[in-house]
């Protein structure tokens, strides 16, 4: 059977030896001292670390911070993507007119807002919140508009054959269309969230797991960098599949799940 | 005299074209059809069938001329009738049930038990009764078809407009479903409007077929009233010697059309010299 077919059940076998492979050549590396121990810690020094944060608790109160914002800043992202996105699809002059500023907004590089929001909303939690906002309401936005528009004009006709009035047509119609353009791009939209609360906190944060490889980092602590990394790989993963199950599990009409990607990047 | 159930008084249409020139589609088209008559409109493609259609359902307003439904003018949807399109109008995301019982659920929202009942009986009408569950892309086109079928006539309406519906499926799935439309309008007093280019299909199906010119600006170029007895055997009607001479008299007029179709506006039209005024 060719190693490329996804249905193959050695893939995740070999999936899980290029991981413990490339772990095992970093551990070696870095035994052997080719990698310096400074600057490039060790696969189980991390581990160690990741462990004793997890047993002692001490990672908790930081983790359930990052979610906090990640959570709300997916969710209000979520709803006024939607809301704006529905909106400028049925005014099409209105979208026009703001087409401009909109795609301006979007071509700004997120990071650069992060002082003004420090500024703005304080070192709390609502300036990374604000952050993550502006990262998932343009994937939002964009699938919202594109599913909006891109319904097809043969299926919203029959549905007005059949007796469907406007609001019926927004319900039964628009709505679902675009909620499969939605949908497809919760994953992204969720592990965006977390990334850029986590880069709002690095920049300035008296807590979180970005605060906390900010602090590693001060204090040249290369290991506390790598667990923090470790950690927030983690729970995106987890966050990601759990979208991810239940988006096929809203989208099982479609006949190959094949979710489109979300508009931008951070 | 009781009113056409559809009558097109000289309608014409027009579509912002390229260029920023009007392009005339249909150019004032008169006719009649009266209460649960079976007629085919027939013409080579891209000559303004659809848009005919869409006029009579309301989803497209005339640029000139008045469309009646039941001797009323029409302004906007139609809503004594139904339209059975040519290309897939299902809802993906329903199931096969749902969008059965979609136009009940339009019409009368909240009459819950007695829609899935009704939705049920009509899936079994039409061969569906084991596939209530599925979503339309598990089934195959014709099945599709079907379910097309049992959501524009389970509202029960008056008039069917039906846009060469059979068109992409193949000729024995294709032979079936005329069959089953002929069942179901038969011993009704519905309308049927079909749009078809397909001339055989025309003829075994209806009570009169009318032939459009090609385009631009088309117009009717011929109405045959087709008096072949009913109930009708799809599958041995088109040997009969009555069919065949229907076939040649209109294929005739057809001909023309679809030569000149093929020749194209600008050129000269291969069919002969029959230069529009
Ligand atoms: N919305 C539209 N805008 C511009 N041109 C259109 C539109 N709808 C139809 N047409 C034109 O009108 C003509 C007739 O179209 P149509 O009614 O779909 O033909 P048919 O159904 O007979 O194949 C075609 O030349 C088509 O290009
Ligand atoms: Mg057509």
């Amino acid at each position: 059977m060719p190693l490329n077919t996804a249905r193959n059940p050695w893939i995740p076998f070999w999936q899980a030896a290029i991981g413990v492979f490339a772990l095992g050549l970093w551990e070696w590396g870095a035994r052997a001292g080719i990698l310096d121990k400074f600057f490039f810690s060790r696969p189980s020094d991390v581990a160690s670390r990741v462990w004793q944060w997890i047993s002692g608790g001490s990672i908790w109160p930081h983790l359930a911070v990052t979610l906090l914002e990640a959570l709300l800043a997916f969710s209000i992202g979520v709803v006024l993507g939607v809301l704006l996105g529905f909106a400028l699809a049925r005014a099409p002059t209105a979208a026009l007119l703001l087409e401009p500023y909109i795609r301006m907004f979007n071509a700004l590089p997120r990071v650069v807002l992060a002082p003004i929001f420090l500024l703005w909303f304080g070192l709390g939690i609502w300036s990374k919140v604000a952050l993550g906002v502006t990262v998932v309401f343009f994937i939002v936005f964009f699938n919202t508009y594109r599913g909006v528009r891109e319904v097809d004009p043969v299926i919203v006709n029959n549905a007005r054959m059949l007796g469907a009035s406007e609001s019926q047509l927004i319900r039964h119609v628009l709505v679902p269309s675009a909620l499969t353009w939605i949908f497809s791009s919760l994953h992204i939209s969720i592990g965006f969230a977390m990334i850029s609360v986590v880069v709002g906190e690095y920049l300035g944060s008296s807590k979180g797991v970005g605060y906390v490889i900010s602090q590693a980092e001060g204090v040249f602590d290369t290991t506390g960098v790598f667990a923090g990394m470790t950690v927030l790989a983690a729970v995106v993963l987890i966050l990601g599949a759990g979208v991810e199950r239940l988006e096929r599990w809203l989208l099982r009409w479609k006949p190959e799940n094949s979710p489109q990607a979300g508009e931008r990047d951070l | 005299m009781t009113p056409a159930a559809v009558s097109l008084e000289a309608v014409t249409a027009r579509f912002a074209g390229a260029g920023g020139k009007e392009y005339t589609a249909v150019d004032g088209v008169t006719l009649h059809i009266a209460e649960g008559a079976f007629v085919s409109i027939v013409g080579p493609s891209g000559c303004g069938k659809s848009t005919l259609l869409n006029m009579a359902a309301g989803l497209l307003p005339p640029s000139g001329g008045t469309v009646r439904i039941f001797g009323d003018a029409l302004r906007g949807i139609n809503r004594r009738a139904t339209c059975m399109f040519q290309q897939e109008a299902l809802l993906p995301w329903k199931t096969v049930l749902d969008n059965v019982t979609l136009g009940l659920k339009l019409r009368q929202p909240g009459a819950g038990k007695r829609t899935e009942e009704l939705g049920r009986e009509w899936l079994k009408r039409v061969g569906l009764e084991d596939f209530g569950d599925r979503f339309p892309y598990q089934l195959s086109g014709g099945m599709r078809k079907r379910v097309a079928m049992a959501q524009n006539w389970i509202v029960g309406p008056d008039i069917l407009l039906m846009d060469e519906p059979f068109s992409a499926l193949d000729i024995h799935t294709r032979q079936r479903m005329e069959g089953e439309i002929l069942s179901l309008w038969s011993g009704t007093n519905k309308t049927v409007l079909f749009v078809t280019h397909d001339l055989e299909e025309a003829i075994a199906l209806s009570d009169e077929v009318l032939v459009l010119s090609a385009g631009p600006a088309s117009r009717l170029v011929g109405r045959y009233p087709v008096d072949l007895p009913r109930p009708r055997n799809l599958i041995d009607i088109r040997t009969e010697p009555r069919f065949a001479d229907l076939y040649r008299a209109i294929w005739t007029d057809l001909r023309e059309e679809v030569l000149r179709s093929y020749a194209g506006p600008p050129s000269r039209p291969a069919g002969g010299p029959r230069q529009r005024p």
